[in-house]
């Protein structure tokens, strides 16, 4: 090889080296430093979007939502996009834990979302313990946060065993011949609805059910000399006729005060079986249902004066003075002032976002640690988490009044004068909710897979009704033909 | 305490009828045919959301849809059974057969229901939905009442058609000794199809009545089946009047059991009842 072809290949191999050694530094500095920095941060779980609990889940779905545009909007977390991943689990806990272990193992999220109901979350908070994630939900229930769990925060959980301390501190206030004398609780028999029964009965069987080791954890029925006359369970999915007949134990019993300690489809059948009835409690104490705008949509004035408990309401000052925007935004979006769950799903968002921006990067071991040495402030307050992820107990009373959910205790937080005892049902208006004609503008009606529109367009259609144009027509000579065949076939 | 007692009485002979009118079906199938139609619930959900559409997208009151319903179900069974059951009378053992294959039937159903309708419960509001008769202190729910009226008359029409007609007496003749009844000219397959309509008539109409007076959902046919079973087999197997009587008892027990034991027992009450009942009587109240 002559001395002019070697110094071609050292340079050429020179230049190799240096063009190798440049692509290579860039595409090192791109996927380590550039592409992480631009890769929008994933947030994934489950909620359930259709089932039983659908109502429900689908406000929190648009709290997170909103809650992503928004800090999307605003450059990100921690400067990159944020990516949501929700799956539908259909209402079934086995694919609420299995969803949120796809999004962790699957999709490799860099952040988990609540799910709903609680015992979903109950399911879901084993899974995020297991691969270590902060996971900021409801909880559900007081037994949840007593697993010795560190990544699960109530933020602020919708706890069951808090539930009803704002409605009984509202009976203590009350002179002591006007409280009710006689209880009736109709409890669905699960985890939820158990944990709200100790609420009612001021007791606590801590660690789980059935461990035998009874707590104190508040005022409860026997301190406000109320006696339980009838206790009854039911499991879910119930039908009517289970409803019907409990509620009728209830009227029999004399109880005076109704606790019907469900969610939401049982709730309204259990308002229905009490008008079919005509029982007539001085109060009826609700689960969840009343706190979901398809309370009001689907029985009316029937749904009016039933009191429930809460942890968060947009007529708190943390809302109503502090974001205003929030509220703007469901009235633009949807016409209804924010409802609790979508609250409650921008609210744990607001959780995570400061543990992130607390710690600031995603270490998940930094940030429990983190949550529970910093003061966290949100749309609910601004509150401290213990040792087992949960803020100090409380609970609002709510009521239902001419279709909307009132603050009725503490006082400093009222909003309505609270309606005890409640008027008898032909007070109502003396007819159903149908019957009387909903109030409820279709067009206002958030669009989803719910059965809520179709009622609401039942109604607004007027069945029944003999004669609709063509389609009736079409139908009658489909019938028509059926009949023949089916009489020449006879 | 008499009230209620007498409110349960109601509810329970109520609730009773209309799982009769859903259980004459289901024991014809099983009495003539020796098919167990495991899939009938899933049928009478079928028609719960048939009747559900017609409410809400034209606004006929589901009970006036029955007039529809009850001729399409008629035809569906035809179907059903030329497209589906014929083959299973190849079997050596045909109810064994017979449930294997509506469990596969069933699943099938509730997946495109589950598709179509998603999981969603769903309630039929009418105007006489939550509206009582009271006689005394004691509530008559127009709604129950309704569905307990057109279900007694659909077992009514079915045994009338069994016991008054020709072709009802062929059915029953085939159940009774099928191959004397082909040695007098009865067409088998004709009477094995004209008993799958009739069952899927009773399929809608008993889910029809059903999901009028509670909310529905695709897998709710597995609570329903659950009282079926009940109702026919006190009933007796192919027994319309067992059926009638068989849905009235379970209604009662249900109801009246409430009143003095925790509702969560009454499973165990009336699984118990039904394990001595068929200790004492094997065949049930009505088979011969």
């Amino acid at each position: 090889m002559s001395k002019i072809a070697a110094t071609k290949l050292k340079a050429i191999i020179i230049a190799v080296i240096v063009v190798a050694a440049v692509t290579g530094g860039s595409l090192w500095y791109y996927y380590t430093v550039v592409l992480p920095a631009r890769k929008p941060i994933k947030i994934g779980g489950s909620l359930p979007l259709t089932g039983i609990y659908s109502e429900t889940a689908k406000w929190i779905e648009r709290g997170y939502r909103y809650w992503a545009d928004e800090i999307n909007k605003k450059g990100g977390l921690l400067g990159r996009p944020v990516e949501l991943i929700i799956y539908d689990d259909e209402s079934d806990v086995d694919k609420a834990r299995m969803y949120l272990e796809k999004a962790i193992t699957v999709d490799h999220v860099d952040l988990i979302l609540g799910g709903y109901p609680g015992t979903a979350c109950v399911a879901q908070m084993a899974v995020a313990e297991k691969y270590h994630m902060v996971y900021i939900s409801m909880g559900g229930h007081l037994w949840s946060f007593e697993q010795g769990y560190q990544y699960c925060f109530g933020g602020p959980p919708l706890m069951g065993q808090w539930w009803a301390i704002g409605f009984l501190e509202f009976l203590e206030s009350l002179p002591p011949d006007e409280r009710p004398k006689k209880a009736a609780i109709l409890v669905m028999d699960n985890v939820i609805g158990w944990a709200c029964w100790e609420s009612v009965m001021g007791k606590h069987e801590v660690g789980r059910r059935g461990s035998g080791e009874w707590v104190d954890i508040g005022i409860g029925l026997d301190d406000l000399g109320i006696e339980v006359v009838l206790e009854e369970a039911y499991s879910l999915p119930t039908t009517y006729e289970t409803i019907l007949s409990l509620v009728a134990k209830a009227k029999a019993s004399g109880a005076d005060v109704l606790f019907t300690l469900s969610f939401f489809d049982d709730g309204v059948m259990t308002i229905r079986a009490c008008k079919e009835l005509d029982y007539e409690p001085k109060a009826i104490f609700q689960g969840v249902g009343t706190l979901i705008p398809a309370w009001v949509e689907e029985l009316g004035k029937d749904g009016d004066y039933v009191f429930s408990g809460t942890m968060l309401h947009w007529k708190l000052p943390y809302v109503k003075d502090e974001r205003p925007d929030l509220i703007e935004y469901c009235r633009k979006t949807w016409g209804i002032d924010p409802p609790l769950y979508f609250l409650f799903g921008y609210c744990w968002m607001q959780v995570l976002q400061q543990a992130v921006e607390g710690v600031g990067r995603i270490d998940h071991d930094a940030m429990k640690d983190w949550l529970r040495t910093h003061e966290i402030h949100t749309i609910a307050g601004t509150f401290t988490f213990d040792e087992k992820g949960l803020p100090p107990p409380y609970s609002y009373c709510t009521q239902v009044i001419n279709g909307s959910v009132e603050l009725i205790w503490p006082p400093e937080v009222r909003t309505a004068e609270p309606v005890y005892p409640r008027p008898h049902w032909e007070e109502y208006g003396g007819a159903s909710a149908t019957a009387a004609g909903l109030t409820v503008d279709v067009e206002s009606v958030p669009p989803g897979p719910g059965h809520l529109c179709y009622n609401i367009m039942a109604n607004h259609l007027g069945a029944p009704s003999f004669i609709k144009g063509p389609m009736m027509l079409i139908m009658g000579l489909t019938a028509a033909v059926l009949l023949v065949t089916l009489a020449k076939v006879l | 305490m008499w009230q209620l007692v007498l409110q349960s009485l109601i509810f329970g002979i109520l609730m009773g009828g209309i799982y009769a009118s859903l259980g004459v079906g289901f024991t014809l199938t099983w009495g003539v045919t020796k098919i167990l139609n495991i899939s009938h619930c899933t049928f009478a959900v079928l028609a719960a959301y048939m009747a559900y559409w017609l409410l809400v997208l034209v606004g006929v009151d589901p009970l006036i849809s029955l007039a529809i319903i009850a001729p399409t179900f008629f035809a569906i069974g035809l179907a059903v059974y030329i497209g589906l059951m014929r083959s299973l009378f190849k079997a050596e053992d045909i109810t064994m057969a017979s449930m294997v294959f509506t469990v596969g039937l069933a699943t099938v159903l509730e997946n495109l229901m589950l598709y179509t309708w998603s999981p969603d419960p769903r309630v039929m509001i009418t105007p006489y939905t939550g509206r009582s008769i009271f006689l005394g202190g004691v509530a008559v729910p127009i709604t129950a009442l309704t569905c307990f009226l057109v279900s007694i008359g659909t077992v009514l029409g079915v045994y009338l058609f069994l016991h008054k007609t020709y072709v009802g007496k062929a059915v029953r003749a085939t159940w009774q000794n099928p191959e004397l009844a082909s040695l007098y000219g009865i067409d088998k397959e004709k009477v094995t199809m004209i008993t799958f309509g009739l069952a899927m008539v009773s399929a809608g109409v008993g889910g029809v009545c059903l999901a009028l007076i509670s909310s529905f959902y695709p897998s709710i046919h597995n609570i329903w089946t659950i009282h079926l079973f009940l109702v026919v087999i006190i009933g007796g197997v192919g027994s319309v009047i067992g059926a009638a009587v068989g849905g009235i008892i379970v209604g009662l027990l249900n109801a009246l059991c409430g009143i003095f034991i925790p509702y969560s027992w009454l499973p165990v009450v009336s699984f118990s009842t039904l394990i001595v009942l068929l200790l004492v009587r094997p065949r049930g109240l009505f088979r011969t």
